[in-house]
């Protein structure tokens, strides 16, 4: 009998040829990141307008939100962590061209700054709030204060948060479909407008709504924009990316894709805000449940079919 | 233009015989995509089909009901036009519901003359007894009467003649859960 041995580079179990590092975890962290850039990119946008009272749900409402999306993401990531008790040593070190580190600090920032906002605002939503200590209340006075201020920095916050979600992916350039700068500007627009159908869901007043469901709409169309180049991109690019984009174009994700995100995440809820623009009268929360499931999809279809496109083969 | 108030005006459903025509329509559309016609219970049975699998996989192969369901590729049970087409139904009538001035409040709709209790109860019986129809008949109002009459069945028309024929029989003795 003549045995045979074969050593090949290309047998590396959860890495080589496919990757299967990324469960759950990451698309349900991005999903959370980008909703909760969104919600506070747009709390910070209608302070700085002046806008407080008549966007009462974007100011007040639903940055309370922020905090607990920015937690369950956080401990979402920290699940993922093969060595979690080490996770404190991404902040031992910057270093610019790591993706992860900007992630890592900005949610450092972020984090304490969301819980700020919402402290600012807590006696006027709850108005029975005691917070017990003075020196929480005088806190709470120098933050009312200096809102402004934080409203500029919740929103270059959010936009960074929003497109590092994206950048997460895509400096990942050994695989094909995630080796794309267009991911960045996508998941930042995707989770603009996953926060404002939360905020849309939460708000009762009708010309709020009105006014984030045109916002809305700028967003959708924005976002199919760049699904469309992403792909055209992908069509005029090397073998490796053509097969990345076949599957979605016939291959394994099709149908998730173009059926349960573009359509009914993306196209559907957008006919449904042109309805209610309209003067037809649409329940709510289904155009707004419809963007968030979409938004969701759209994280765990991306991290998925990335880490099983490859280019050595 | 004030756009509520028209909409008020509008009838709250499309002409039935301008609704039948496009029903038909999107009968001929079916075949010619899918290669097979449209179907409602099929979405709820591939449904029970998907759950009994994933409970009793051992159950769900031995059991020729079930076992014939089973894709052999392994690939899901869900995967199926019939699915599609039960979400496009949903989204599809959610649609007409807003165009025409429908869509509200969740609420249950009933007679005067009975509870909301009575009206969930009753509509619950009904769709046991229709769901085990459909499967001794091999398709519901859809898939058999539907689309067999369609493709010139014969089952399918005595599927339609029977289920409509039986129906006003049997509405009789149920009218007062409506009038």
């Amino acid at each position: 009998m003549k045995e045979e041995l074969f050593v090949s580079g290309r047998n590396i179990p959860n890495i080589d040829p496919y990757l299967n590092i990324w469960h759950w975890e990451i698309p349900v962290y991005l999903f959370l990141g980008g909703l909760a850039a969104g919600i506070m990119f747009f709390a910070g946008y209608f302070t700085i307008m002046r806008k407080e009272k008549e966007m009462q749900a974007t100011v007040k409402y639903a940055p309370f939100l922020v905090p607990f999306a920015l937690v369950l993401g956080l401990f979402a990531l920290f699940l993922d962590l093969k060595h979690q008790l080490y996770f404190w040593r991404l902040y031992t070190t910057v270093r610019l061209e790591s993706p992860m580190s900007w992630g890592a600090w900005t949610l450092m920032f972020v984090t304490p700054l969301s819980m700020l906002w919402v402290a600012s605002y807590m006696k006027e939503v709850f108005p029975k709030w005691d917070w017990k200590f003075n020196i929480l209340n005088q806190f709470e006075a120098l933050a009312i204060k200096y809102r402004k201020a934080m409203a500029w920095a919740l929103m270059f916050l959010a936009v960074v948060l929003g497109v590092y979600t994206g950048i997460l992916l895509s400096a990942f350039n050994a695989r094909p479909l995630w080796n794309t700068s267009i991911l960045g500007p996508l998941f930042l627009v995707s989770g603009m407008s996953t926060g404002l159908a939360a905020i849309i869901w939460m708000s009762k007043s009708k010309y709020e709504r009105k006014v984030l469901s045109r916002i809305d709409l700028i967003f959708i169309g924005v976002e199919l924009f760049l699904i469309i180049h992403m792909f055209m991109g992908f069509m005029a690019a090397s073998e490796v990316q053509i097969e990345a984009a076949q599957l979605f174009l016939g291959g394994e994700f099709t149908v998730v894709f173009w059926v349960f995100i573009i359509i009914l995440g993306l196209i559907f809820p957008a006919t449904l805000e042109v309805l209610e623009l309209r003067g037809f009268h649409i329940p709510i929360w289904i155009p707004s449940l419809l963007i968030l499931i979409g938004g969701l999809l759209l994280r765990f279809v991306m991290v998925e079919a990335g880490q099983i496109t490859r280019y050595l083969y | 233009m004030n756009t509520e108030t028209d909409i008020k005006k509008k009838p709250n459903y499309l002409n039935p015989y301008f609704g039948g025509v496009l029903l038909g329509l999107l009968l001929l559309a079916t075949f010619f995509i899918a290669g097979r016609g449209l179907s409602a219970s099929g979405a709820v049975k591939l449904s029970l089909v998907t759950v009994v699998n994933k409970i009793a996989p051992e159950h769900a192969a031995n059991n020729t009901y079930y076992s014939k369901f089973i894709p052999e590729d392994g690939s899901s049970i869900m995967f199926n036009w019939l699915v599609f087409g039960a979400i496009g139904t949903f989204f599809g009538g959610m649609l007409s519901g807003v165009l025409y001035g429908r869509m509200g409040k969740l609420r249950v709709e009933h007679s005067p003359k009975i509870s909301k209790r009575t009206r969930i109860i009753a509509a619950a019986i009904g769709g046991l007894l229709f769901g085990m129809g459909s499967q001794f008949g091999r398709g519901c109002s859809s898939g058999a009467a539907l689309s067999g009459t369609a493709a010139l069945s014969f089952g399918g028309l005595l599927v339609m003649a029977f289920m409509f024929g039986i129906g006003y029989v049997v509405a009789y003795f149920v009218r007062k859960l409506w009038i």
